[in-house]
Formats: structure tokens, sequence, C-alpha cells
């Protein structure tokens, strides 16, 4: 479609190209929107309203009932402090161990570099189904069932290897004047990454961290398994499972939804450069 | 960082040189005492990335081979045997989970793929509003599946929801997810809406690494867009293409979250992904030994799938470079 359309620009000149790529972008705006907007109107829209047809594009009377019924009568603050509680604390771990684990694979004499870094990538591709059970059986022994340890631990293996992957590629394009300073002043190596490495990769932390953090927000299948009961349930479960087989209360779950979904948009809207970093920092380098 | 890589002047450069030369071979004891620090910096991850995937990796593998007995206190496993993949082969429900996934991977990667570039050439010619458009496709992005599954399922109900109604309005008479090539459409659809950002900005940061010089001299010979986009562009976006590919091919096999909040699998068993099964035959059925088979072929259909594009991919790239 574009090609044509960029081929009858060409034909009436500059000003037509321009018209082209304007009208798709609102139309992809318009297609990527409609659906969060339904989901923000449907969150103030009083139940009565919900299901009538012809829709209701705006409440009449807009309400935050279903806000009040998500956190108040139903345990969807507990849901969201179990998740952002898993999320940092598996975040933090990952930070740490894959700003170290990266370092000494791209700037310390290893023997083996090249097969670790495979092994690394196999598993973060590996899909979940083929561990979620022997883990919920180990888990189920140790006693970690419906623990926050028991998906912190998962999450926190299964974002490592990508965040090891990131890191490596950060710290290996720094200049190695870096370290010899440090080293001439007699700083250990330890000393050095954290003092005189950590500043200079931030950015590549902060890809890191909100690439795993929304990871762990959005992860279903393990949070599922290894949390069934309802006081350690994360939001994805909690959204899942909510309701019964004859009624979904789906203006609840709308506002649990905006209420879980908001923090994270806003947090990569923020962190947009290091989102869009993360992102491509496996696809152009690697 | 790129500023880092430009930043030394001559004659610094010269000066760090001399530096590293006098220290390069390094006595045995210091390069000695910087190994073990590295493994000191690689073990905690080595071994949490171990416990955690490649331990239950082997697990689902012996599980797979026997029959597991499950205890109030434990569980036991009595083989080898076949009995587990035998059942599988031999299952309609099985080819069913295998054939959904593979069409449901097929069309949403490649539908992903070229609706993310469209968008990527769209979003690399705005001149105005650029950083909120992208700003708008991480939404989708970041949103939990979850969440985007029970929207779609309300916006697709037959009785009340706006697409419905919507079809009502121009004629079509369809109970979208009450039928099974409507149900599997819109399963589709709905990871379409929510992957397509991510693959346009992936694609897009390889767009921008290609030089303007080069549409230049091609327009000056005369080529057409579609000419340049097909000779210039697609060649030098290759390799930011394959792992684009290979990354979501990877992701869409092992789908779980979207059917089974959107469709619950159905109707009957329409959408019902090869991870939904092996869950449900473990966890529903108890049936752990023929749910580790179901999730051993699983990965192991994902790995053989890696190697293959690995090699493919290799193959490419050398070809573009030659």
């Amino acid at each position: 479609m574009t090609a044509t359309a960029v081929k009858q620009s060409r034909r009436r000149g500059r000003r037509r190209v321009f018209n082209t790529v304007n009208v798709s972008a609102v139309a992809i705006a318009l297609i990527t929107a409609a659906p969060i907007y339904w989901l923000l109107v449907n969150s103030i829209t009083p139940t009565g309203e919900m299901g009538t047809l012809p829709p209701t594009f705006w409440p009449a009377d807009p309400t935050l009932t279903h806000y009040e019924e998500a956190f108040g009568q139903h345990a969807f603050g507990r849901y969201l402090f179990n998740s952002l509680l898993v999320a940092c604390l598996a975040t933090t771990t990952v930070l740490g161990l894959s700003l170290f684990a990266g370092y000494a694979l791209a700037r310390m004499p290893v023997r083996g570099k090249g097969p670790i870094m495979v092994f690394l990538l196999m598993i973060s591709v590996f899909p979940t189904i083929a561990v979620v059970t022997p883990l919920y059986m180990i888990e189920r022994s140790l006693g970690l069932l419906n623990t926050h340890i028991g998906l912190i631990l998962p999450y926190v293996a299964f974002n490592l290897p990508f965040a090891v992957w990131i890191m490596r590629n950060y710290l290996k394009d720094l200049p190695y004047e870096l370290e010899e300073s440090a080293q001439i002043d007699g700083a250990s190596t330890t000393r050095t990454v954290w003092s005189v490495i950590l500043p200079t990769v931030r950015p590549g932390l902060f890809a890191v961290g909100v690439f795993t953090f929304t990871a762990c927000l959005t992860e279903f299948l393990m949070a599922m398994t290894f949390s069934s009961e309802d006081e350690m349930r994360t939001v994805p479960v909690g959204i899942a499972l909510f309701g019964s087989e004859f009624e979904v209360p789906f203006g609840t779950i709308f506002a649990a939804s905006v209420a879980t979904v908001l923090p994270i948009a806003v947090l990569a809207l923020v962190f947009r450069r290091a989102v869009v970093a993360g992102m491509t920092a496996g696809a152009v380098k690697g | 960082m790129t500023a880092h890589t430009q930043d030394p002047a001559p004659a610094r450069a010269t000066g760090t040189e001399r530096v590293r030369t006098a220290r390069s071979p390094r006595t045995g004891r210091a390069q000695r005492a910087a190994t073990r620090t590295a493994w000191v910096y690689l073990t905690p991850t080595l071994v949490v990335v171990g416990a955690v995937t490649v331990f239950p990796v082997l697990f689902s593998l012996a599980m797979s081979f026997s029959h597991v007995n499950l205890s109030y206190s434990g569980f036991e496993l009595e083989g080898p045997t076949l009995d587990n993949y035998v059942a599988l082969f031999t299952s309609a429900r099985w080819y069913s989970a295998l054939a959904f996934t593979l069409f449901y991977t097929v069309v949403t990667v490649a539908v992903e793929l070229a609706l993310g570039t469209l968008v990527a050439l769209v979003l690399e010619r705005l001149t105005a509003g650029r950083g909120w458009l992208m700003a708008l496709l991480l939404v989708p992005w970041a949103m939990i599946t979850v969440v985007s599954a029970q929207l779609w399922a309300f916006m697709l109900n037959s009785s009340y929801g706006v697409v419905s109604w919507f079809f009502d309005l121009v004629g079509l008479e369809v109970v979208i997810l009450g039928e099974p090539a409507p149900a599997v459409a819109a399963v589709m659809i709905a990871d379409i809406w929510k992957t397509t950002p991510f693959v346009a900005i992936i694609v897009l940061a390889g767009l921008v690494t290609i030089p303007r010089e080069q549409y230049e001299a091609a327009s000056i010979d005369g080529a057409g867009a579609w000419h340049s986009f097909w000779r210039i562009t697609l060649p030098q976006l290759t390799s930011t293409l394959a792992i684009a590919v290979l990354f979501r091919t990877l992701q869409s096999f092992g789908v779980f979250d979207l059917p089974f909040v959107m469709t619950g699998g159905g109707p009957g068993t329409a959408t019902e992904p090869l991870a939904l099964l092996g869950w449900r035959v473990m966890f529903q059925s108890l049936n752990l030994g023929a749910g580790a088979a179901v999730a051993v072929t699983t990965g192991g259909i994902v790995l053989v799938i890696c190697l293959l594009a690995l090699k493919l991919f290799r193959a490419q790239v050398g070809e573009v470079r030659r």
C-alpha cells in the first residue's frame, strides 16, 4: 500500500508524500488507541449502561464505582501489592546479577564465553510450559508454593539471560581507560565495577530494569500455577480468574486493569528511550 | 556510548596504547586472579539460571518417559516407558493443538512483520508527532496480555460486544467467539494488535541505520520507491528482520495466556495451543507424564526452529555480505 502510495506521491510532488504518511499515521494511531479508549471508558461506565446496544461511547454519568469494587470489595489491592513486591525484588536482583555477569563476559578473561552466551540465549527463548511442572513439584517439596520467593526465583532466572546479553553489549563498547585509571589508583575489580562502570552503564541498566519489571508484572503462567491461593495472586492471575462461568464482571476487571496498566504505561513512556534501546539492543547489535 | 568511542584524542589514545602494551603480557598470577573474579561474578547467574531452567528441563524429560504417581507426600517416577509419547502421537487433540499453534505462529508472525514494516516506514517518514505515535505504540506492548485478552473478549462478545454490534450493522451474522474459524481469527487479531508495535519499533531501529545517500543515489539513477524499497531497504533490513522473526516465532509458539483468557481454548479445542493443552493435561487431569511429553515436544520443536533459523540467518547474512 505504502509503496504504491509513495509512487503516486512521486508523481504528484512532495506535498502528497506528507499527506499519505500522515493519513497512515492517523490510521495507525486510531487502530492502536481504539481498544485502549474502550478499556478506559468501560472502567468508568456504570454496569447498567455497559451491555447496551447501540454501545455507549461515553457514559451519561461516569462513575468510579468499579474502582471502589475492585480495590474495596475485592482483593485487587492485595494482588497489586503482590505483583509490585515480586516485580521490584526480581528486577533488583536481575540488575545486580546481570551487571556483574555481563561485566565478566564483556571484559574479563573467561574461557567458554561463546558457549555461555549461546546457552543464555537458548534459555531466554525456551517456552515456560517446558519447565512449569517440574518447578511446581520442586517448589511443592520445598514449601515455596504460594510464597513471594516462589515467584521471584523463576522470574529472576527467566529474565537474567536477556539482561546479561544487553549488559554485555553495553559494557563491551566502553573504553578501557575507565578501568585502567581506577586500577592504577589501586581499586579492586569489584570496587571498579561498582563506582566507575556502574555510573556509565546507567542507560543499559535502565533498559534492563524497565524490561524485567514489565515482564514480571505481566507474567501469567507461572504466577497462576505457583500462587493459586487468593491471598498470593498477582494482578494478571486476579484479572484472569475473576468472575464466574456465568458472569464476568467486566467493569471491575477493567478498573483493576487500568489501575495496573497505567503505571506500566507511564513508566514505559517516561523511560521511552531506555525501552526502545532495550528492544533494539538485541536485534540491531546481535 | 558513541561519544565515548569518538572521544579520545589521538595523543591520548597512543598514551593508553602504551599503558596497555606495557601490561599486556599479564603476569600469570594476575591473569588467574582476574579469571577467578570473573567466575565469582558469573557463578550466581549460572547457578540461578541452571537451577530454575536446565534442571527442570531435564526433569521434564525424565517425567515424559515415566509413569508419574502423585501422592500427598511427594511423587514417584516409574519407568522408563514410551506410553506417554504413544498416547501423544495417537491423540487427535494433540494434532489439533499442534496445527493451531503452527498456524497461529505462521500467520501472526507474517502479518506482524508486514504490518510492522509498514508502520516503521510511516514512522520514519513522519515529520510531526513522531514521538507521540511512538509513545502510543508502547501502550499495547506494556499492556498485560491477560488484560488485552479480557478486553478483546468483551469487545467481541456476541450479545453486548461493540464489534459484534458493528458486524450486525453491516449485516454480518457471526458469533465471533462461538465458531471455530472466526474464533481463531479473533485470537490472532488480538495478538497482532498487541505485538505489531513491538516489531515496528525494532524494524525502525534497523531502518534508521541505512544511509540516506543510498536512496539519493538510487533516485538519481531513476529508481522508483518500490524499487528502492526492494533493492536497498529490504536487503539491509534482513538481519534485523531475521532476529525479529526468530524472537516472535518462539514467543508465539509458547502462547498460553491469550487463548486461556479470551476463549478458554474453545469453541471445542479450536484455539487450544500446545502450552494450554500441556498445562491442562498436567494440572487439570493430573497426568504429569503425558503433560511432560507435550511440554518436551513443544520445547523440542522450539529448539529445532531456533537452530534452523540460526543456520538460515547465517547463510542469508553471508549472501548479503558477498
